[in-house]
Protein backbone atom coordinates (compact mmCIF):
# COMPACT_ATOMS: atom_id res chain seq x y z
CA UNK A 1 0.00 0.00 0.00
CA UNK A 2 1.45 3.39 -0.97
CA UNK A 3 1.86 6.16 1.58
CA UNK A 4 -0.95 8.05 -0.11
CA UNK A 5 -3.29 5.08 0.11
CA UNK A 6 -2.51 4.65 3.78
CA UNK A 7 -3.16 8.27 4.57
CA UNK A 8 -6.55 8.53 2.90
CA UNK A 9 -9.60 7.52 4.90
CA UNK A 10 -12.94 6.74 3.33
CA UNK A 11 -16.21 8.22 4.50
CA UNK A 12 -18.22 5.75 6.53
CA UNK A 13 -21.33 5.36 4.40
CA UNK A 14 -23.56 2.31 4.25
CA UNK A 15 -23.64 0.79 0.77
CA UNK A 16 -26.77 1.74 -1.12
CA UNK A 17 -29.13 -1.20 -1.28
CA UNK A 18 -30.80 -2.75 -4.30
CA UNK A 19 -33.85 -4.68 -3.09
CA UNK A 20 -35.00 -7.53 -5.33
CA UNK A 21 -38.07 -9.59 -4.47
CA UNK A 22 -38.59 -12.90 -6.25
CA UNK A 23 -42.24 -13.89 -6.60
CA UNK A 24 -42.20 -17.63 -7.18
CA UNK A 25 -44.97 -19.95 -8.29
CA UNK A 26 -44.86 -23.13 -6.18
CA UNK A 27 -48.24 -24.50 -7.28
CA UNK A 28 -48.81 -28.20 -8.05
CA UNK A 29 -47.87 -27.85 -11.70
CA UNK A 30 -44.40 -26.72 -10.69
CA UNK A 31 -43.71 -30.02 -8.90
CA UNK A 32 -40.98 -32.44 -10.00
CA UNK A 33 -38.30 -31.31 -12.43
CA UNK A 34 -39.53 -27.75 -12.45
CA UNK A 35 -39.20 -27.04 -8.75
CA UNK A 36 -35.84 -28.90 -8.70
CA UNK A 37 -34.56 -26.70 -11.49
CA UNK A 38 -35.93 -23.58 -9.79
CA UNK A 39 -34.23 -24.50 -6.52
CA UNK A 40 -30.95 -25.11 -8.32
CA UNK A 41 -31.37 -21.73 -10.03
CA UNK A 42 -31.83 -20.03 -6.67
CA UNK A 43 -28.57 -21.49 -5.46
CA UNK A 44 -26.82 -20.26 -8.60
CA UNK A 45 -28.34 -16.85 -7.99
CA UNK A 46 -27.04 -16.78 -4.46
CA UNK A 47 -23.54 -17.93 -5.39
CA UNK A 48 -23.16 -15.48 -8.25
CA UNK A 49 -24.29 -12.48 -6.23
CA UNK A 50 -22.27 -13.36 -3.15
CA UNK A 51 -19.14 -13.81 -5.27
CA UNK A 52 -19.32 -10.19 -6.39
CA UNK A 53 -17.64 -7.80 -3.94
CA UNK A 54 -19.92 -4.90 -4.59
CA UNK A 55 -23.20 -6.63 -5.52
CA UNK A 56 -22.86 -8.91 -2.51
CA UNK A 57 -23.21 -5.91 -0.23
CA UNK A 58 -25.76 -4.02 -2.27
CA UNK A 59 -28.33 -6.49 -3.58
CA UNK A 60 -30.92 -7.56 -1.04
CA UNK A 61 -33.06 -10.57 -1.82
CA UNK A 62 -36.53 -11.47 -0.60
CA UNK A 63 -38.69 -14.39 -1.69
CA UNK A 64 -42.45 -14.67 -1.79
CA UNK A 65 -43.87 -18.01 -2.85
CA UNK A 66 -47.46 -18.56 -3.90
CA UNK A 67 -49.49 -21.71 -4.34
CA UNK A 68 -52.91 -22.01 -2.69
CA UNK A 69 -51.76 -19.13 -0.49
CA UNK A 70 -48.99 -16.59 -0.66
CA UNK A 71 -46.20 -16.63 1.91
CA UNK A 72 -43.02 -14.68 2.60
CA UNK A 73 -40.34 -17.35 2.58
CA UNK A 74 -37.41 -14.94 2.89
CA UNK A 75 -37.52 -11.37 4.10
CA UNK A 76 -34.94 -8.96 2.72
CA UNK A 77 -31.36 -9.91 3.40
CA UNK A 78 -28.11 -8.91 1.69
CA UNK A 79 -26.93 -11.51 -0.79
CA UNK A 80 -23.91 -12.24 1.38
CA UNK A 81 -26.33 -13.49 4.02
CA UNK A 82 -28.83 -15.12 1.68
CA UNK A 83 -29.11 -18.89 1.89
CA UNK A 84 -31.96 -19.97 -0.37
CA UNK A 85 -34.64 -22.22 1.08
CA UNK A 86 -35.52 -25.43 -0.75
CA UNK A 87 -39.01 -24.89 -2.11
CA UNK A 88 -41.64 -27.61 -2.63
CA UNK A 89 -44.60 -27.37 -4.97
CA UNK A 90 -48.26 -28.29 -4.50
CA UNK A 91 -51.72 -26.72 -4.52
CA UNK A 92 -53.37 -23.86 -6.36
CA UNK A 93 -52.10 -20.57 -7.77
CA UNK A 94 -52.75 -17.42 -5.79
CA UNK A 95 -50.72 -15.17 -8.07
CA UNK A 96 -52.48 -11.98 -7.00
CA UNK A 97 -51.70 -12.82 -3.38
CA UNK A 98 -48.06 -13.36 -4.27
CA UNK A 99 -47.69 -10.10 -6.14
CA UNK A 100 -49.50 -8.13 -3.45
CA UNK A 101 -47.37 -9.59 -0.68
CA UNK A 102 -44.22 -8.81 -2.64
CA UNK A 103 -45.22 -5.18 -3.21
CA UNK A 104 -46.13 -4.86 0.49
CA UNK A 105 -42.69 -6.21 1.38
CA UNK A 106 -41.00 -3.67 -0.89
CA UNK A 107 -43.00 -0.81 0.53
CA UNK A 108 -42.02 -1.79 4.06
CA UNK A 109 -38.38 -2.16 3.07
CA UNK A 110 -38.26 1.34 1.60
CA UNK A 111 -39.81 2.67 4.75
CA UNK A 112 -37.05 0.99 6.76
CA UNK A 113 -34.39 2.47 4.47
CA UNK A 114 -35.85 5.92 4.93
CA UNK A 115 -36.03 5.53 8.71
CA UNK A 116 -32.36 4.50 8.82
CA UNK A 117 -30.99 6.96 6.28
CA UNK A 118 -29.99 4.17 3.89
CA UNK A 119 -29.65 5.01 0.19
CA UNK A 120 -31.16 2.62 -2.33
CA UNK A 121 -31.69 1.82 -5.97
CA UNK A 122 -35.07 1.33 -7.62
CA UNK A 123 -36.44 -2.00 -6.33
CA UNK A 124 -36.97 -5.00 -8.59
CA UNK A 125 -39.90 -7.40 -8.47
CA UNK A 126 -39.38 -10.58 -10.47
CA UNK A 127 -42.32 -12.93 -11.03
CA UNK A 128 -41.79 -16.50 -12.25
CA UNK A 129 -44.92 -18.55 -12.91
CA UNK A 130 -46.32 -21.37 -15.01
CA UNK A 131 -49.93 -20.54 -14.27
CA UNK A 132 -52.58 -17.95 -14.80
CA UNK A 133 -54.33 -15.29 -12.83
CA UNK A 134 -58.11 -15.39 -12.75
CA UNK A 135 -58.94 -11.86 -11.72
CA UNK A 136 -56.04 -9.63 -12.57
CA UNK A 137 -57.69 -6.24 -12.36
CA UNK A 138 -56.63 -5.23 -8.85
CA UNK A 139 -53.09 -6.48 -9.07
CA UNK A 140 -52.58 -5.15 -12.60
CA UNK A 141 -53.71 -1.74 -11.41
CA UNK A 142 -51.40 -1.85 -8.43
CA UNK A 143 -48.36 -2.84 -10.50
CA UNK A 144 -49.16 -0.18 -13.06
CA UNK A 145 -49.58 2.50 -10.38
CA UNK A 146 -46.30 1.51 -8.73
CA UNK A 147 -44.47 1.59 -12.04
CA UNK A 148 -45.94 4.99 -12.87
CA UNK A 149 -44.83 6.36 -9.51
CA UNK A 150 -41.45 4.90 -10.20
CA UNK A 151 -41.78 2.75 -7.11
CA UNK A 152 -40.69 -0.53 -8.62
CA UNK A 153 -39.36 -2.19 -11.77
CA UNK A 154 -41.61 -5.20 -12.31
CA UNK A 155 -40.70 -8.10 -14.60
CA UNK A 156 -42.55 -11.31 -15.37
CA UNK A 157 -41.19 -14.57 -16.76
CA UNK A 158 -43.52 -17.38 -17.79
CA UNK A 159 -42.57 -21.04 -17.55
CA UNK A 160 -44.09 -23.42 -20.11
CA UNK A 161 -47.80 -23.64 -19.47
CA UNK A 162 -48.10 -20.07 -18.23
CA UNK A 163 -51.01 -18.09 -19.66
CA UNK A 164 -49.25 -15.28 -21.49
CA UNK A 165 -52.43 -13.24 -21.36
CA UNK A 166 -52.13 -13.23 -17.57
CA UNK A 167 -48.53 -12.04 -17.70
CA UNK A 168 -49.42 -9.37 -20.22
CA UNK A 169 -52.22 -8.09 -18.04
CA UNK A 170 -50.09 -7.76 -14.89
CA UNK A 171 -46.77 -6.59 -16.24
CA UNK A 172 -46.36 -3.11 -17.70
CA UNK A 173 -43.22 -4.28 -19.45
CA UNK A 174 -43.26 -7.02 -22.07
CA UNK A 175 -42.96 -10.38 -20.27
CA UNK A 176 -40.59 -13.13 -21.34
CA UNK A 177 -41.03 -16.87 -21.64
CA UNK A 178 -38.51 -19.34 -20.27
CA UNK A 179 -37.05 -21.87 -22.69
CA UNK A 180 -37.53 -25.29 -21.14
CA UNK A 181 -36.21 -25.33 -17.58
CA UNK A 182 -33.26 -23.01 -18.08
CA UNK A 183 -33.53 -21.54 -14.58
CA UNK A 184 -29.76 -21.49 -14.13
CA UNK A 185 -29.30 -19.34 -17.21
CA UNK A 186 -32.21 -17.17 -16.11
CA UNK A 187 -30.69 -16.52 -12.70
CA UNK A 188 -27.22 -15.89 -14.13
CA UNK A 189 -28.81 -13.31 -16.37
CA UNK A 190 -30.76 -11.78 -13.47
CA UNK A 191 -27.54 -11.51 -11.47
CA UNK A 192 -25.82 -9.73 -14.33
CA UNK A 193 -28.76 -7.38 -14.66
CA UNK A 194 -28.73 -6.60 -10.93
CA UNK A 195 -24.97 -6.04 -10.94
CA UNK A 196 -25.34 -3.45 -13.64
CA UNK A 197 -28.05 -1.63 -11.72
CA UNK A 198 -25.48 0.65 -10.12
CA UNK A 199 -24.78 2.28 -13.46
CA UNK A 200 -26.34 5.71 -13.59
CA UNK A 201 -29.40 6.08 -15.74
CA UNK A 202 -32.08 8.69 -16.17
CA UNK A 203 -35.19 7.99 -14.12
CA UNK A 204 -37.40 6.95 -16.97
CA UNK A 205 -35.24 4.36 -18.54
CA UNK A 206 -35.38 1.24 -16.39
CA UNK A 207 -35.41 -1.72 -18.68
CA UNK A 208 -33.94 -5.15 -18.96
CA UNK A 209 -31.34 -4.15 -21.48
CA UNK A 210 -29.14 -7.17 -21.26
CA UNK A 211 -29.63 -9.57 -24.12
CA UNK A 212 -31.34 -12.59 -22.63
CA UNK A 213 -28.97 -15.08 -24.19
CA UNK A 214 -29.97 -18.69 -24.01
CA UNK A 215 -32.80 -18.75 -21.50
CA UNK A 216 -35.50 -16.93 -23.39
CA UNK A 217 -37.92 -18.88 -25.54
CA UNK A 218 -38.00 -17.18 -28.90
CA UNK B 1 12.77 33.16 4.94
CA UNK B 2 14.28 36.08 3.05
CA UNK B 3 13.07 39.54 3.93
CA UNK B 4 12.90 42.47 1.65
CA UNK B 5 13.70 45.77 3.32
CA UNK B 6 12.31 48.92 1.85
CA UNK B 7 12.00 52.41 3.13
CA UNK B 8 8.43 52.73 4.12
CA UNK B 9 6.27 55.10 5.96
CA UNK B 10 5.92 53.25 9.25
CA UNK B 11 2.25 54.08 9.26
CA UNK B 12 1.88 51.97 6.23
CA UNK B 13 3.00 48.36 6.46
CA UNK B 14 2.70 46.41 3.28
CA UNK B 15 2.35 42.68 3.24
CA UNK B 16 3.72 40.81 0.26
CA UNK B 17 0.80 39.90 -1.97
CA UNK B 18 0.87 36.20 -2.72
CA UNK B 19 1.23 35.72 -6.43
CA UNK B 20 0.21 32.31 -7.61
CA UNK B 21 3.00 30.60 -9.46
CA UNK B 22 0.43 28.25 -10.85
CA UNK B 23 -1.64 25.21 -10.08
CA UNK B 24 -0.23 21.80 -9.37
CA UNK B 25 -2.67 19.33 -10.83
CA UNK B 26 -2.95 15.58 -10.89
CA UNK B 27 -5.69 13.69 -12.66
CA UNK B 28 -6.39 9.98 -12.77
CA UNK B 29 -9.05 7.68 -14.02
CA UNK B 30 -10.01 4.08 -13.61
CA UNK B 31 -12.26 1.90 -15.70
CA UNK B 32 -14.76 0.27 -13.37
CA UNK B 33 -14.73 -3.49 -12.81
CA UNK B 34 -18.22 -3.63 -14.26
CA UNK B 35 -17.02 -2.22 -17.60
CA UNK B 36 -13.89 -4.33 -17.44
CA UNK B 37 -16.00 -7.44 -17.08
CA UNK B 38 -18.15 -6.59 -20.08
CA UNK B 39 -15.23 -5.37 -22.18
CA UNK B 40 -16.73 -1.92 -22.38
CA UNK B 41 -14.60 1.20 -22.35
CA UNK B 42 -14.42 3.62 -19.47
CA UNK B 43 -17.28 6.04 -19.98
CA UNK B 44 -15.88 8.84 -17.86
CA UNK B 45 -14.10 11.66 -19.67
CA UNK B 46 -12.14 14.58 -18.33
CA UNK B 47 -10.20 17.59 -19.54
CA UNK B 48 -7.83 19.78 -17.53
CA UNK B 49 -6.12 22.94 -18.78
CA UNK B 50 -4.38 26.04 -17.43
CA UNK B 51 -4.98 28.54 -20.23
CA UNK B 52 -3.25 31.40 -18.43
CA UNK B 53 -1.07 31.40 -15.29
CA UNK B 54 -3.21 31.08 -12.19
CA UNK B 55 -6.32 29.88 -14.02
CA UNK B 56 -7.37 26.24 -13.92
CA UNK B 57 -10.20 24.73 -15.93
CA UNK B 58 -11.49 21.24 -15.11
CA UNK B 59 -14.22 19.37 -16.97
CA UNK B 60 -15.50 15.91 -16.01
CA UNK B 61 -18.31 13.97 -17.68
CA UNK B 62 -19.70 10.53 -16.80
CA UNK B 63 -21.48 8.71 -19.62
CA UNK B 64 -24.93 7.36 -18.81
CA UNK B 65 -24.96 3.59 -18.39
CA UNK B 66 -27.97 3.19 -20.60
CA UNK B 67 -26.66 5.34 -23.46
CA UNK B 68 -25.07 3.56 -26.39
CA UNK B 69 -22.65 6.34 -27.27
CA UNK B 70 -22.11 7.60 -23.75
CA UNK B 71 -18.32 7.59 -24.07
CA UNK B 72 -18.48 9.83 -27.13
CA UNK B 73 -21.00 12.17 -25.53
CA UNK B 74 -18.82 12.52 -22.43
CA UNK B 75 -15.72 13.33 -24.47
CA UNK B 76 -17.45 15.87 -26.70
CA UNK B 77 -18.95 17.54 -23.64
CA UNK B 78 -15.69 18.03 -21.73
CA UNK B 79 -13.71 19.19 -24.72
CA UNK B 80 -16.25 21.76 -25.80
CA UNK B 81 -17.04 22.95 -22.30
CA UNK B 82 -13.39 23.55 -21.43
CA UNK B 83 -12.65 25.13 -24.82
CA UNK B 84 -15.51 27.57 -24.41
CA UNK B 85 -14.25 28.68 -21.01
CA UNK B 86 -10.72 29.18 -22.31
CA UNK B 87 -11.88 31.15 -25.32
CA UNK B 88 -14.28 33.22 -23.25
CA UNK B 89 -11.78 34.00 -20.51
CA UNK B 90 -10.03 36.57 -22.63
CA UNK B 91 -13.26 38.54 -22.78
CA UNK B 92 -13.74 38.45 -19.02
CA UNK B 93 -11.02 41.02 -18.53
CA UNK B 94 -9.79 42.32 -15.20
CA UNK B 95 -13.11 42.80 -13.48
CA UNK B 96 -13.73 39.13 -12.65
CA UNK B 97 -17.22 39.94 -11.40
CA UNK B 98 -19.44 37.11 -10.12
CA UNK B 99 -22.10 37.48 -12.79
CA UNK B 100 -19.55 37.52 -15.61
CA UNK B 101 -17.85 34.36 -14.38
CA UNK B 102 -21.12 32.53 -13.84
CA UNK B 103 -22.45 33.58 -17.22
CA UNK B 104 -19.28 32.25 -18.84
CA UNK B 105 -19.84 28.91 -17.10
CA UNK B 106 -23.50 28.80 -18.10
CA UNK B 107 -22.62 29.50 -21.72
CA UNK B 108 -19.89 26.89 -21.66
CA UNK B 109 -22.33 24.24 -20.42
CA UNK B 110 -24.81 25.27 -23.06
CA UNK B 111 -22.11 25.12 -25.69
CA UNK B 112 -21.11 21.66 -24.51
CA UNK B 113 -24.73 20.51 -24.71
CA UNK B 114 -25.11 21.89 -28.23
CA UNK B 115 -21.91 20.20 -29.31
CA UNK B 116 -23.19 16.84 -28.05
CA UNK B 117 -26.47 17.46 -29.85
CA UNK B 118 -24.60 18.22 -33.07
CA UNK B 119 -22.53 15.07 -32.67
CA UNK B 120 -25.69 13.00 -32.28
CA UNK B 121 -27.11 14.57 -35.42
CA UNK B 122 -23.93 13.83 -37.36
CA UNK B 123 -24.09 10.22 -36.29
CA UNK B 124 -27.83 10.11 -36.97
CA UNK B 125 -28.64 8.80 -33.51
CA UNK B 126 -30.90 10.00 -30.71
CA UNK B 127 -29.51 12.80 -28.57
CA UNK B 128 -30.12 10.63 -25.47
CA UNK B 129 -27.70 8.02 -26.76
CA UNK B 130 -24.86 10.43 -25.96
CA UNK B 131 -26.07 11.22 -22.44
CA UNK B 132 -23.59 12.07 -19.72
CA UNK B 133 -23.40 14.12 -16.55
CA UNK B 134 -21.14 17.17 -16.60
CA UNK B 135 -19.01 19.14 -14.15
CA UNK B 136 -17.16 22.30 -15.19
CA UNK B 137 -14.84 24.16 -12.82
CA UNK B 138 -12.97 27.46 -13.12
CA UNK B 139 -10.44 27.82 -10.33
CA UNK B 140 -8.46 30.97 -9.69
CA UNK B 141 -6.51 32.49 -6.84
CA UNK B 142 -9.49 34.62 -5.79
CA UNK B 143 -12.42 32.30 -6.49
CA UNK B 144 -13.69 28.91 -7.54
CA UNK B 145 -16.75 28.61 -9.75
CA UNK B 146 -18.49 25.41 -10.77
CA UNK B 147 -21.39 24.35 -12.95
CA UNK B 148 -22.80 20.87 -12.54
CA UNK B 149 -25.50 18.73 -14.14
CA UNK B 150 -25.89 15.36 -12.49
CA UNK B 151 -23.79 13.63 -9.88
CA UNK B 152 -20.18 13.63 -8.74
CA UNK B 153 -19.07 16.81 -6.99
CA UNK B 154 -16.55 19.62 -6.53
CA UNK B 155 -14.75 20.11 -3.21
CA UNK B 156 -12.76 23.20 -2.21
CA UNK B 157 -10.04 23.71 0.42
CA UNK B 158 -9.69 27.17 1.88
CA UNK B 159 -6.46 28.84 2.94
CA UNK B 160 -6.60 27.12 6.32
CA UNK B 161 -6.94 23.75 4.59
CA UNK B 162 -10.56 23.23 5.62
CA UNK B 163 -12.57 21.40 2.98
CA UNK B 164 -16.18 21.80 1.92
CA UNK B 165 -18.42 20.72 -0.96
CA UNK B 166 -19.08 23.41 -3.51
CA UNK B 167 -21.58 21.29 -5.44
CA UNK B 168 -23.44 18.11 -4.53
CA UNK B 169 -24.58 15.04 -6.46
CA UNK B 170 -28.11 15.49 -7.81
CA UNK B 171 -30.28 12.67 -6.59
CA UNK B 172 -33.81 11.57 -6.78
CA UNK B 173 -35.26 8.78 -4.64
CA UNK B 174 -32.87 6.28 -6.17
CA UNK B 175 -29.13 6.33 -5.81
CA UNK B 176 -28.34 5.53 -9.42
CA UNK B 177 -30.75 7.90 -11.08
CA UNK B 178 -29.66 11.42 -11.87
CA UNK B 179 -30.01 14.16 -14.46
CA UNK B 180 -28.02 14.28 -17.67
CA UNK B 181 -26.69 17.04 -19.90
CA UNK B 182 -29.04 15.78 -22.60
CA UNK B 183 -32.17 16.26 -20.47
CA UNK B 184 -34.64 18.80 -21.77
CA UNK B 185 -34.40 20.95 -18.63
CA UNK B 186 -30.72 20.30 -17.91
CA UNK B 187 -29.59 23.93 -18.22
CA UNK B 188 -32.51 25.19 -16.12
CA UNK B 189 -31.77 22.95 -13.16
CA UNK B 190 -27.98 23.09 -13.42
CA UNK B 191 -26.07 23.88 -10.19
CA UNK B 192 -24.09 27.12 -10.51
CA UNK B 193 -21.86 27.97 -7.57
CA UNK B 194 -19.15 30.52 -6.93
CA UNK B 195 -17.02 30.87 -3.84
CA UNK B 196 -14.71 33.80 -3.20
CA UNK B 197 -11.85 33.57 -0.82
CA UNK B 198 -8.26 32.58 -0.47
CA UNK B 199 -8.08 28.97 -1.40
CA UNK B 200 -5.46 26.30 -1.26
CA UNK B 201 -6.94 23.52 -3.34
CA UNK B 202 -9.79 22.04 -5.32
CA UNK B 203 -10.91 18.54 -6.24
CA UNK B 204 -13.51 17.29 -8.70
CA UNK B 205 -14.70 13.73 -9.19
CA UNK B 206 -17.29 11.58 -10.91
CA UNK B 207 -19.92 9.60 -9.03
CA UNK B 208 -17.80 6.45 -8.77
CA UNK B 209 -16.00 8.07 -5.86
CA UNK B 210 -18.85 9.88 -4.18
CA UNK B 211 -19.68 7.18 -1.64
CA UNK B 212 -16.05 7.07 -0.53
CA UNK B 213 -15.31 10.77 -0.10
CA UNK B 214 -18.61 12.43 0.81
CA UNK B 215 -20.65 11.93 3.98
CA UNK B 216 -24.20 11.02 3.04
CA UNK B 217 -26.97 12.07 2.98
CA UNK B 218 -25.81 15.67 3.42
CA UNK B 219 -22.91 15.10 0.97
CA UNK B 220 -20.35 16.84 3.13
CA UNK B 221 -16.73 16.60 2.07
CA UNK B 222 -14.98 13.96 4.18
CA UNK B 223 -11.97 15.78 5.58
CA UNK B 224 -9.83 12.68 6.17
CA UNK B 225 -10.16 11.84 2.51
CA UNK B 226 -9.34 15.21 1.00
CA UNK B 227 -6.76 16.63 3.38
CA UNK B 228 -4.15 13.89 2.85
CA UNK B 229 -4.90 13.97 -0.87
CA UNK B 230 -4.34 17.71 -1.17
CA UNK B 231 -1.26 17.53 1.02
CA UNK B 232 0.14 14.86 -1.23
CA UNK B 233 -0.40 16.93 -4.38
CA UNK B 234 1.14 19.97 -2.73
CA UNK B 235 4.20 17.97 -1.67
CA UNK B 236 4.66 16.26 -5.04
CA UNK B 237 5.69 18.86 -7.61
CA UNK B 238 6.63 16.22 -10.19
CA UNK B 239 3.34 16.01 -12.00
CA UNK B 240 3.93 12.64 -13.62
CA UNK B 241 4.68 11.01 -10.29
CA UNK B 242 1.67 12.61 -8.65
CA UNK B 243 -0.61 11.40 -11.44
CA UNK B 244 0.78 7.90 -11.32
CA UNK B 245 0.35 7.60 -7.56
CA UNK B 246 -3.14 8.96 -7.81
CA UNK B 247 -3.91 6.33 -10.44
CA UNK B 248 -2.45 3.66 -8.21
CA UNK B 249 -4.76 4.76 -5.43
CA UNK B 250 -7.83 4.59 -7.68
CA UNK B 251 -6.83 1.09 -8.76
CA UNK B 252 -6.32 -0.08 -5.19
CA UNK B 253 -8.22 -2.99 -3.72
CA UNK B 254 -9.78 -0.76 -1.09
CA UNK B 255 -11.43 1.35 -3.77
CA UNK B 256 -12.42 -1.67 -5.86
CA UNK B 257 -14.21 -3.22 -2.91
CA UNK B 258 -16.56 -0.28 -2.61
CA UNK B 259 -17.31 0.71 -6.17
CA UNK B 260 -17.51 -1.09 -9.50
CA UNK B 261 -18.07 2.14 -11.40
CA UNK B 262 -15.65 4.17 -13.55
CA UNK B 263 -13.82 6.69 -11.40
CA UNK B 264 -12.32 10.05 -12.34
CA UNK B 265 -10.51 12.27 -9.85
CA UNK B 266 -8.79 15.61 -10.48
CA UNK B 267 -6.95 17.27 -7.59
CA UNK B 268 -5.16 20.62 -7.68
CA UNK B 269 -3.35 22.83 -5.22
CA UNK B 270 -2.40 26.43 -5.61
CA UNK B 271 1.19 27.38 -5.07
CA UNK B 272 1.78 30.89 -3.79
CA UNK B 273 5.05 32.83 -3.75
CA UNK B 274 5.02 33.38 -0.04
CA UNK B 275 5.07 29.64 0.51
CA UNK B 276 8.56 29.46 -0.87
CA UNK B 277 11.00 29.12 2.01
Amino acid sequence: MSALEQAIEFANNTQPRCPCVLILDTSGSMAGNRIDALNAGLRTFRDELAADEVAGKRVEVAIVEFNTHARVVQDFVTSENFFPPTLTASGGTDMAGGVNKALDLLRERKRQYGANGILYYRPWAFLITDGEIVDSQQVAQRVSDEEKRGGVAFFAVGVEGAKEESLRSISTRPHKMLSGLKFNELFLWLTASLKSVSQTIPGDMVALNNPTGTWELV
Amino acid sequence: MSATTVDVDTNFISVPIPRPTGWQVAAAQKRGSRHEASGANCEDAYYVVQPVPGLLVIAIADGAGSAKFAEIGANVAVQHGAAHVCAGWELVGDTLGDSIILRLLEEAMSSARSAVQAEAATREVEFQELASTMILVIAHQEFVAAAQIGDGAVVVADAAGEVFSLTAPVQGEYFNETVFLTARNALQIMQLKLWRGEMSGVAAFSDGLQLLCLEWPECLAHASFFKPLLEFIRDTPEEARAASELAEFLHSERVGKLTDDDVTLVVATLRNDHEEG
